[in-house]
This record gives C-alpha cells, structure tokens and sequence, in this order.
C-alpha cells in the first residue's frame, strides 16, 4: 500500500497548477460559462492544443495516438487541476477511453489525436424517453442495409449535442434477441443529414450556473434521427455488443478527477467560507454542532477520495472492476448530496440567493448546487442501479 | 499511490486468514469470554511463533521491524476472527516503548513481547473519559529515585494477564494541561495496586486499577520526566489506529455472515437476498466497511512515513465508530430474530464492534479534533493535501 505521490508527480502538480493560473484567462473563462459553445470556444481549443504541447492531455493514451504513454495516475494528477477550473483534458467523458479499449485501428487514429485537440467532441446519445436507468430498454432502431445502417429514433438529455462533433450513439441493431445482446454503438458524425438537436434547458440555466456548479448544466438537448444513413465503419466495436463496450466506457467514466470533485469541491468551499467570514459578528465556525456536521463531512469527502484512488490503483494494475467503480458511484454522489443540504443550514437564508443578488454569497454558487447536486446520482448510473450492482457483481446476491 | 495491497501484504493477510481460521474458532472467542484468564496462552504462543508479535517492533530487541501498515494486516485478520488475545493492550505498550522508552526497558521488555513471554497493557483513563491531557489526575508524587502513585484508572484491558502496565500520570503537582504528564511502566504486582474486574459489553478483560501509594522507580519513565504527552498522545494515535483495523475486520466478516444469511434465507417464497430492500442494504454495508478500511490504512502509512497522523486517525476512528456500528446492526435486522438467540454466533461479533466504538474515542471527540484542524488553523483547507499545512487564504 502506498497512499504517496512521488516527488515527480507533486512536482508535476505544482507545474500544472501555474499553468493554469498563467493561462486560463478571463476569456477562457467567458467560453467555459457559455451554455452555447459549452466552453469549446477558439480561446478554450488554444488553451487545450498550449497543453497537449506539454504533454498533459491523453495523458495515458498509447503514443501511436498522439498520448504520451504516461501513467493514468498522472493523467489523474493532471485531470484533477484542469477539473478544478472546468477544463477537460481527455480523460472521463471525453469518448476516448471506450474508443481505446473497443475502437479500430482507423478509429483510433481518426479520433483520439482529434481529442487531444479539442476537434473532436462527442456527445452522449445514449437516454431515450422511455429508457433512462434501464437503458437497455433502448428503442433506437439501427437497420443494416448494405455498408450501412440507417438510423431512426429519439434521443433526449443529449447534453452536448448542440456543439458536439459526434453523437455517441446507442442503438438496437437486433430486436429479436434479450434487449442487452442487440445494442450497438455508432460513433456518428452530427452533420449527417436526418439529425435535429432540439434544446432542453435546465433549471441552472436562468441565473446561469457559476463554473463548479454540481451538475452546473444550463442545457441540454433532445435529438431526433430520421433515416439517419451511418456507414458501417462507424460501429464502434462489435455489432451487439454495443452494451458491454457502453458499459466499459460508462465504468471508465464514473471513476476519476471530474466525478470526484463534483461530489466534493462543496466540502472544500463551506469550510474555507466559514473560515473567512461572518454574520454580523456571528461566525458559524465556532457553533459546536456546524463544527462536528463540517468534520463528519471532512471524513466522509476523504472516503471518496480513497476511493477514487482505489479506482485508480486498479485501472492502474490493468485489473479489473468488481463492485468498486459502482460502489463510489453511490458513496461519493450521495456524499454531495449531504454536504449541500447541510450548507443550506449553515447559512441559512443567505444560501438561497442566487448571483446577481444582493448578498449573494460565493456568487449563487451554494443556491445552485442545491439544485444540481442530486443529478450527479442519476445519470451514469443511478445510485439505485449502482447499489444494484454492488450486491449483485460485488456480493452475488440473487436477481428479483 | 496504490492502496490496493502488495504482494507481499496479500500473502501476509492470506497466511494470517488461513492460519486463524484453524486456530481460531469463535468457539474459542465464546469460550474466553467465561475464563478467567481471558486467552489461550497456547494460542499466544503460536501467535509468537508466526512472528506477528514482534512484527512491528525493531529488529535490535528481537521484532521483525516491519511497516505498521503490516501490523494492521494482522489486527484485521484478528478483528475477523475476534480473537481472544490481549495482543492490542500489549503492542500499545510495546511499540511506545520501542519509540520513547529507554535502552535498557527496551531490552528488557521488547524481546521478552515479541517471544510471547510478556503481556503488556496501559493506563489512561480515569474520570473524564476524553483522551484530553486535563483527563489525566493520577498522581505521581517525586521523591528523588521514585515516584509515589496514588490514584484510580478505568478500562485498563487485560490488567489481570499483564506484567506491565504504561501509566499516565501528573508528575508535576498542581499542573493541569499538557505540562506535568508523564508515562510510567508500572509493575502490575507491586505493593499497593489493586484491581477490580469492570462486566462489560464484550465480555472481555478490563479492569479499574486502584494505586495506593505505588512506588515506581524514575529508571521506569517513558520519555521525560513531565513531557509525556506528546508521548501519550502518539501512543494513543497508534492504539486507535490499530483498533480501527480491528474493527474493519471484524465488521468486515460480520457483515458477510449477513450476506450469505440472506442468500440462504427464504421469505415470501424467494431469498430475502433477492429483495431490492436487503440488496442496497448489504452494498451499503460493504461500502461502508470499505471506506473505514482506506481512512484506517492511510493513517498507519503515514505514521510508517514519519508523517503527522493524528487527524487520519481521527478521520478512520469517528468513520468506523459510526459505520461499523451501523453495518454490525444491520447484519442483526438482517439476521431477524436467530441473530438475538446467544447460541447463534453472530452477537460475538455485534457486541465487540460495538464495544470497540465506544474505546479510544467517540466520533464527538476525534470529529472536534478534525475540526480544530479545519477551522482553527490559519488558511485554507483543499481535498488531497495535507491538513498540517494550510495554503494561505486568498
Ligand atoms: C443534466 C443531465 C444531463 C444528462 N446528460 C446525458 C447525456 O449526455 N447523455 C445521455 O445519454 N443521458 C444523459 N442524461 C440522462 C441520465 O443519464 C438519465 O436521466 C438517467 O439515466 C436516469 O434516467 P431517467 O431520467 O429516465 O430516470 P428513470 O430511469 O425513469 O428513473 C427514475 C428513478 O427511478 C429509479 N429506478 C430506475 N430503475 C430502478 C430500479 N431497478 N430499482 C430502483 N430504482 C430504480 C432511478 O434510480 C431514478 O431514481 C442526463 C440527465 C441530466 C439530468
């Protein structure tokens, strides 16, 4: 056991900590809180391209793709720091780690040094209407016809979808088999004629959610595919097996920096806030039961930390997740859950105004995750689901 | 970083199941709760000949010098199987010993530890049961080559099996916090000590030590003579950081048995097991014992770094103290009504974790020193880094 970062890589952290203070400008800034472009502005591709020249983005990826064949340990050292300011540097969410493990040669060359630049932006298509948790329930139909397939159904809660380059996209390609053995994916270009991105906006929209914000998502999107014509090349793995390569990328995308600090940046805020300021002489830092809630939830974002660790010691081994990735997919959500309610009582009134008020304290920031914080326990897999697959993967108890 | 185990843990931690599963039966837990004794000195004997007793202590006095973190290895497989043995009582000592007592108690206690001739225990308690330096009363009386202690102490374990019991005391009259507190290594049969057995929740062995003007020679000091807090407090940092490994194993199997229960168990015509209700629960528990598992391993490497500790502990103690709790009580509602019945095991492990979160620290106690760390300092606190050294305020 080694719970240490080596000198390298706390010099690695400090390094990228000035980097960012250096180069993520007011205008990067202005981008990141733009619900339009979602922060892919040219000043944030700038940023990105300034810091894939040090090597930092893809980190962990394979050299022939344009990464660096680094540890994801320092991939994470990195993550950690860019997430902290709403930068994504190639790691969750980005598409690539599904497309490494299940891509082809072609893909993998098309997609990943495109990443890497921030030319490439996937956008999630995965939720229907009548299939959010039991995803597998999906209705989207892909029918082959020669090199082909030709798309038709409805996505919705596509985030991204409006500024995104690709739709992630799962599909049924085979209706006559149990729902979870005839799902593809298609990794399917946006400007493929039959796609309409209808906007769906959320309630941090309006005031805008500040940066950091749990979830911190203005908008969202429904798309609609009407024979959509997909070639064949697209696929991205083997046809049917799309669940189990969704599964894998969706594993790889509930562990690592952004998750972690979604559940805990609050922590970190309420305990630094407290220590800074008062009410009017009153200074709920020295109230004997704020001090123990505040404590409790100190251990409890430890937790999470370790487990994220613990995450990444596996993917680090090449070993295998039983129970862990979903097990911090329910501590660590839930966790943020806590941590915001009990600001809510730490501040009382003061925490519901939003930015833009009089009095508003840390710009709306606490009054937002109010709302937000919940949603990190729903998507990618709810913390029902999760649970779910603790006792079942984790502990082999039986099916319903 | 890599909390997962090393090789070389794994094949300790497997070797320690293996070997306790044969010797350790909780029949045997069961069967010491009703002896006077409290342990199988056959069992102790073996203990020390697998080398686990003189593991941590330093290869001079005949120990095998090896991390702490590996010790915890051990205090887990023990804690799985609760085995009666007053191996934390003595390693409290033993290890402050080796870090703060002198050459020649070294010599004489360390080596005599790590054969299985020597149980060791310690004596903080009294009144006040906070681990605070104003906890501590007990008077040591200077007269030049002795000390004369005079006073009681409460949840003295294994009082009646050890040899030598590591005393807090006031050395210095009329002193009142930290200042003044010195450890003495105290004969258990000297003239003057009487003991009376406390009837506890865990049936174990814990003891109220009465001193009636006890003589200590000054040569028994561990360290110097009106500093011993910082001495104190590590031992009580390393105590309770091995308590937590304890706990997590023993809460760990415990909540096993529930698990396998509710696969086994048939209600409304199919395995409670299967029940949504049942599921989520027993996820929580294992996620639970996990997460106390990582906060108690981190504290232990960094007490083997030479890192400060104590907030980790506190993290791993107040966290333990609340969930394993919650998971032991879970495995009971579980379990149902043959969970309650004394002749079912279950309750061997329900009452120890319960008895052991009430020990070395309530969740109050280490969560107030948590939040002194976070709110009385200067600076600001970020998740990752070291408590002990704020950055500066913006
Ligand atoms: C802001 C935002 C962004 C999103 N971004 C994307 C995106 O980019 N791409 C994408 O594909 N999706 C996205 N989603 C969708 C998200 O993943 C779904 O909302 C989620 O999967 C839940 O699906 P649902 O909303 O249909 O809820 P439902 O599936 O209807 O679930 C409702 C409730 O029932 C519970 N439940 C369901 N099944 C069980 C069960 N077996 N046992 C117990 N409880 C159960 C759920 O846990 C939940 O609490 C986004 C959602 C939001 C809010």
């Amino acid at each position: 056991m080694d719970f240490g970062f080596t000198p390298q890589q706390e010099a690695l952290k400090q390094e990228v900590r000035q980097f960012i203070a250096e180069n993520v400008t007011q205008e990067v800034i202005a981008e990141l809180e733009s619900a339009e472009e979602g922060g892919r502005g040219p000043n944030y591709r700038g940023l990105l391209l300034k810091a894939g020249e040090r090597g930092w983005v893809g980190m962990s990826w394979p050299k022939e793709y344009g990464g660096q064949g680094g540890s994801r340990l320092n991939q994470y050292i990195v993550e950690e720091e860019f997430s902290r300011v709403g930068v994504s540097v190639g790691g969750a969410g980005s598409g690539a780690p599904a497309i490494l493990a299940a891509g082809t040669e072609e893909q993998k060359r098309y997609f990943l040094p495109r990443i890497m630049r921030g030319e490439a932006v996937f956008a999630l298509g995965f939720t229907e209407p009548q299939a959010g948790a039991d995803l597998a329930g999906l209705q989207c139909r892909a029918v082959r016809d020669g090199d082909e397939f030709v798309v038709n159904g409805q996505k919705i809660f596509t985030t991204a979808a409006h500024y995104a380059t690709h739709l992630y996209l799962m599909a049924r390609t085979d209706p006559e088999v149990p729902k979870h053995k005839g799902i593809s994916i298609f990794l399917v270009p946006m400007d493929t004629p039959g796609i309409t991105v209808r906007p769906l906006w959320t309630i941090q929209n309006d005031p805008p959610a500040p940066i950091g914000t749990t979830y911190g998502q203005r908008r969202t999107n429904e798309v609609f595919l009407e024979d959509v014509h997909v070639p064949v090349s697209c696929m991205l793995g083997e046809e049917n097996s799309g669940w189990y390569v969704g599964a894998l990328g969706l594993n790889l995308d509930r562990v690592g920096a952004s998750r972690y600090l979604l559940s805990v940046r609050r922590d970190e805020d309420i305990i630094n806030w407290v220590k800074d300021n008062q009410f009017g002489g009153f200074s709920p830092g020295q109230d004997p039961a704020v001090r123990d809630r505040l404590a409790e939830l100190w251990i409890e974002a430890q937790v999470c930390r370790l487990m994220t660790m613990r995450s990444m010691s596996l993917v680090e081994r090449g070993s295998k997740f039983s129970y862990e990735g979903s097990a911090e997919k329910v501590f660590s959500p839930e966790h943020g859950v806590r941590t915001t309610e009990t600001i809510t009582q730490v501040l009382g009134p003061y925490a519901q105004l939003m930015n833009g008020s009089l009095g508003a304290i840390e710009d709306g920031l606490f009054a937002h995750n109010v709302m937000g914080s919940f949603q990190s326990g729903i998507n990618h897999g709810s913390v029902q689901v999760m649970r779910d697959q603790v006792a079942r993967r984790g502990l082999g108890m039986p099916r319903g | 970083m890599d909390v997962l185990l090393n090789e070389e843990e794994q094949m300790l931690k497997n070797l320690a199941r293996e070997f306790l599963e044969k010797e350790c039966p909780p029949d045997l837990a069961r069967a010491m709760e009703a002896d006077e004794r409290g342990y199988p000195p056959a069992l102790w004997r073996k203990l020390a000949e697998l080398g686990w007793l003189g593991l941590a202590l330093p290869e001079t006095y005949g120990g095998q010098g090896l991390p702490l973190v590996y010790l915890g290895h051990i205090f887990e497989e023990l804690g799985r199987a609760i085995a009666p043995v007053p191996i934390h009582s003595t390693m409290t000592a033993a290890l402050a010993i080796a870090r703060d007592g002198s050459e020649a108690m070294r010599r004489e206690i360390l080596p005599a530890v790590a054969r299985g001739d020597m149980v060791l225990t310690w004596a903080f308690t009294e009144g006040d049961p906070r681990f605070l330096p104003q906890s501590v009363q007990l008077q040591a009386a200077d007269r030049g080559d002795y000390f004369l202690v005079s006073g009681a102490k409460m949840f003295v374990d294994n009082f009646n099996v050890a040899q030598k019991c590591l005393v807090a005391c006031r050395t210095a009259p009329g002193s009142s916090g930290a200042e003044g507190i010195s450890l003495l290594l105290v004969d258990t049969q000297s003239p003057g000590i009487s003991a009376t057995q406390l009837s506890t929740l865990a049936k174990d062995k814990q003891f109220q030590v009465v001193f009636q003007g006890v003589r200590v020679p000054k040569s028994n000091l561990v360290g110097k003579q009106g500093q011993g807090w910082p001495v104190a407090e590590r031992m009580l940092d390393q105590a309770t950081a091995l308590l937590c490994a304890q706990m997590v194993g023993a809460t760990r199997k415990d909540a096993e048995m529930a698990i396998e229960y509710a696969k086994n168990r048939v209600a409304f015509g199919r395995p409670i097991g299967a029940f949504q209700s049942i599921q989520h629960l027993c996820a929580d528990m294992i996620i639970w014992v996990d997460g106390g598992q990582l906060l108690t391993y981190e504290a232990l490497w960094r007490m083997d770094q030479g890192l400060p500790a104590s907030i980790e502990v506190s993290q791993a103690k107040a966290f333990c103290n609340d969930r394993c709790e919650a998971v032991v009580r879970s495995s009971q509602v579980i379990h149902g009504g043959i969970g309650f019945m004394v002749e079912f095991n279950l309750h061997l492990w329900f009452r120890r974790v319960s008895a052991w979160t009430m020990r070395l620290g309530t969740s109050f106690e280490h969560r107030a020193r948590i939040a002194n760390g976070l709110l009385d300092q200067p600076g600001h606190v970020r998740l990752g880094e070291s408590m002990y050294q704020l950055s500066p305020s913006r």
